[in-house]
């Protein structure tokens, strides 16, 4: 089936070289000319990078990735334990609940957190004076925020390696051990690897992250490859200092990927046993369920709610930010759709590639996912702002499209490759043998039995690249703005009620098919 | 209850509105091998889960040493304070621990000093044979290799009973006739208390003192055990 004049070999061969163009050139095109770059420093590529203002930059990206990473994982893991193994009720309501935060574009939490703790913020305004704004712009306040929308990552990573383990090796222990000794030695060791690869992802993704440091005015890699190129003008500066933060993400992201190796798309559980179950737990659980929820979810979305009650009308706001809106909504369909498409091809050609070219692949998807979206920008413009057929491209709404997909496909096709992984070879094989080409048995074969995945690719595009913002910013052509961009650009000079306006419709239309969703499950839970 | 060490007395347990065990009752003296023999899906392996106390009954009640340790929908005493040792059909040894590892973790809930406890695992591996592979992991070990780990490591803790759930029936018909006549030795060696649930009536006529025959959850027959076997 793999023939040179096969269907398959021609889609799927096509979709990898879009992949190579869109996903792996940018990058490819960052090395090089950092790498061209550099030997023409006078002053040397070591002086520029380790200079005392570098280091602190350098300084303050590693600790916001690790502190990040330690503060997410500290809260994941015990949310994790407690879905994968305290018996609450309405369990999947509690797991959207307590994932949703991840779902929220953090600049958003940012926003959230500034109108809480900021010298105008609500804490100010109770207290009657100025308590936390200095904390709330800092390094700590940075970490905060963070670790309050990538909690997630580690809680659904954590909850999955433990469905994942044998019942069988949890009962053994328990006839010699009590469930808190089980889960300490046994339970948790075994997750370990999934936890750690988590705890990296979080980690580049902290380190990646342009907006809340930027709002938080936290020196960062990130917002100093912004400032270099969109505020200096300085190309050859921004991807000289976007080296460090592509080093690290390689590194970082590679371990993440060892670590993990088939346990990113290996999703069914454990053969055999019952797993441990802590019902003792349940009331301490349920407590903490409660807790995590209203500080990561319900309080940013009061605190933004209350100073949005400032605006003298909703609909104006709206009005005024009409055009962003639209266009946000158009292209993060359109995005989404075309990262599915793209997605769905190289998750098949993952699914179905042997075991070791296969694992080379997840590292690869993994890094991609996790390069910082300034540095995907910068990457984007050098590769197509240039004169001939590239350059038709460069300056049109095009580029923004672009950049999703150099965002989203990564992360996408590593999902579908796990649907793709559920659907047994031999079936493929069977329509095969029937007389079936490879282009029918996908459409009538495979695809019906991973729409569901393709439906939730999709929808996590569509809310990823509803709130992106770092690579956007950088490559929207001049007077095309989203609603990130325009939240982004409105917040220093435009009063802060419009602002919290925007941020909670853009909240509202990502929470939105949670809610459903969330409601659906609820019914169905209790019917 | 009777004088028996173990005693089951009417359990049935349901998956469903279907009987898995279906009202049984036995009992097994103190030092004596019981086995029970049957077919796949019969409700073997289920018995013994009762008996370990990772499943309640739903009827009947379960008996050791003269204690109650589980009645109708209730777990009286919890497993890790049962004293029994298990050994799973798939073995289920700790992947991330070493053979000392998986030994070190069930002396680790006996209570004894470190360095009594240290001598009981040397002890313990000398018995089964596998003194030189304590710091390997289970995937480094033979298949045989890996019955004596979790054999070993059942033994360590002392149990009162020792259940075994058709240990031998992954290995071939050479080393599962090896590994039999050993244990059975070892069995009467050390006079454990065992139950000990199969199809192979080899099994059955090598390691019995006492057979039980099984079919569809219940008790078919309980005899001597050449009887059974023919």
């Amino acid at each position: 089936m793999w023939g040179p004049r096969s269907s398959r070999t021609l889609v799927i061969g096509t979709a990898l070289a879009v992949f190579v163009i869109v996903c792996l050139l940018p990058v490819v095109y960052m090395l090089t000319l950092t790498v061209t770059t550099a030997a023409g420093q006078q002053s040397g590529f070591g002086a520029l990078l380790l200079d005392a203002r570098q280091r602190e930059l350098l300084v303050n990206s590693a600790m916001l990735g690790a502190a990040t990473a330690i503060v997410a994982t500290l809260i994941g893991v015990p949310l994790g334990v407690a879905l994968a193994r305290i018996p609450l009720r309405r369990k999947a309501v509690v797991r959207l609940a307590l994932a949703a935060p991840v779902l929220l574009p953090p600049y958003v939490a940012g926003l959230a957190w500034i109108y809480l703790g900021g010298s105008r913020g609500l804490i100010a305004a109770v207290a009657g004076r100025d308590l936390l704004s200095e904390w709330t712009y800092s390094l700590p306040g940075a970490v905060i925020v963070l670790s309050l929308v990538l909690y997630p990552l580690s809680m659904l990573a954590t909850e999955v390696a433990m469905r994942r383990i044998d019942g069988r090796l949890e009962e053994a222990a328990l006839l010699v051990a009590a469930p808190g000794r089980v889960l300490r030695r046994i339970t948790l060791p075994l997750a370990a690897p999934s936890i750690l690869a988590a705890a990296l992802v979080i980690f580049v993704l902290a380190v990646s992250e342009f907006g809340v440091p930027a709002l938080l005015r936290v020196r960062v890699y990130t917002s100093e490859v912004f400032t270099a190129f969109a505020a200096l003008y300085d190309f050859g500066r921004a991807t000289l200092l976007a080296l460090p933060l592509l080093l690290l993400s390689l590194v970082v992201a590679a371990s993440a990927g060892a670590l993990a190796g088939d346990r990113l798309l290996v999703t069914r559980r454990g053969a055999g046993g019952r797993p441990l179950l802590l019902e003792a737990w349940r009331r301490p659980a349920a407590t903490a369920v409660i807790l995590v929820v209203a500080i990561a979810l319900v309080i940013p979305l009061l605190v933004l709610g209350r100073e949005a009650l400032g605006v003298r009308s909703f609909a104006d706001v709206v009005g005024g930010s009409r055009e962003a809106i639209i266009n946000s909504l158009v292209f993060a369909a359109t995005g989404a759709t075309a990262v599915a498409g793209l997605a769905v091809w190289i998750g098949y050609a993952r699914a179905r590639a042997p075991s070791r070219l296969g694992q080379l692949a997840d590292v690869l998807m993994v890094v991609l996912f996790a390069l910082p979206s300034t540095v995907v920008g910068v990457g984007l413009i050098g590769l197509w702002n240039r004169s001939g057929p590239l350059g038709a491209v460069y300056g049109t709404d095009v580029m923004i499209l672009l950049a999703y997909l150099a965002r989203l496909v990564p992360v996408a096709a590593l999902a579908l490759a796990a649907s793709v992984r559920l659907v047994p070879v031999s079936q493929e094989e069977a329509a095969a043998v029937s007389g079936a080409g490879w282009f029918r048995t996908m459409t009538h074969i495979v695809f019906p039995q991973i729409r569901l995945g393709l439906l939730a690719a999709w929808t996590v595009a569509f809310i990823l690249a509803f709130g992106e913002l770092g690579a956007t910013i950088l490559v929207a052509p001049p007077g095309e703005a989203t609603l990130p961009i325009r939240i982004y650009t409105i917040i220093a000079n435009t009063p802060s009620s419009q602002v919290a306006a925007l941020a909670l419709l853009q909240t509202a239309v990502i929470l939105a098919p949670l809610a459903v969703l969330g409601l659906a499950v609820s019914l169905r839970e209790s019917g | 209850m009777s004088g028996a060490f173990l005693h089951v007395a009417g359990v049935t347990k349901r998956y469903g509105s279907r009987p898995v065990v279906d009202r049984v009752s036995l009992e097994v003296a103190s030092g004596e091998a019981l086995v029970i023999l049957g077919p796949s899906g019969c409700g073997k392996t289920t018995l013994l889960r009762l008996v370990a106390g990772l499943d309640v009954p739903d009827e009947g009640e379960i008996g050791l040493d003269g204690r109650q340790v589980a009645r109708a929908g209730h777990s009286l005493v919890p497993p890790y304070d049962r004293r029994i040792g298990f050994v799973f059909q798939d073995l289920a040894l700790w992947p991330h621990l070493t053979v000392r590892g998986n030994l070190a973790f069930v002396m680790g809930s006996v209570g004894l000093a470190k360095a009594a406890g240290e001598e009981r695992i040397r002890d313990v591996l000398a018995l089964v044979r596998i003194d030189g592979l304590a710091n390997r992991y289970p995937h480094q070990l033979s298949g045989g290799e890996q019955q004596r780990a979790a054999l070993a490591r059942t033994l360590v803790g002392q149990p009162r009973l020792l259940l075994l759930d058709e240990p031998f029936s992954s290995l071939d018909p050479d080393l599962r006739q090896a590994l039999r006549t050993e244990f059975a030795a070892l069995q009467r060696t050390l006079a454990l208390t065992t139950l000990y649930v199969t199809h192979d009536r080899e099994d059955a006529r090598v390691l019995a003192d006492r057979i039980v025959v099984m079919r569809a959850g219940r008790i078919d027959a309980v005899t001597a055990r050449d009887a059974a076997i023919e």
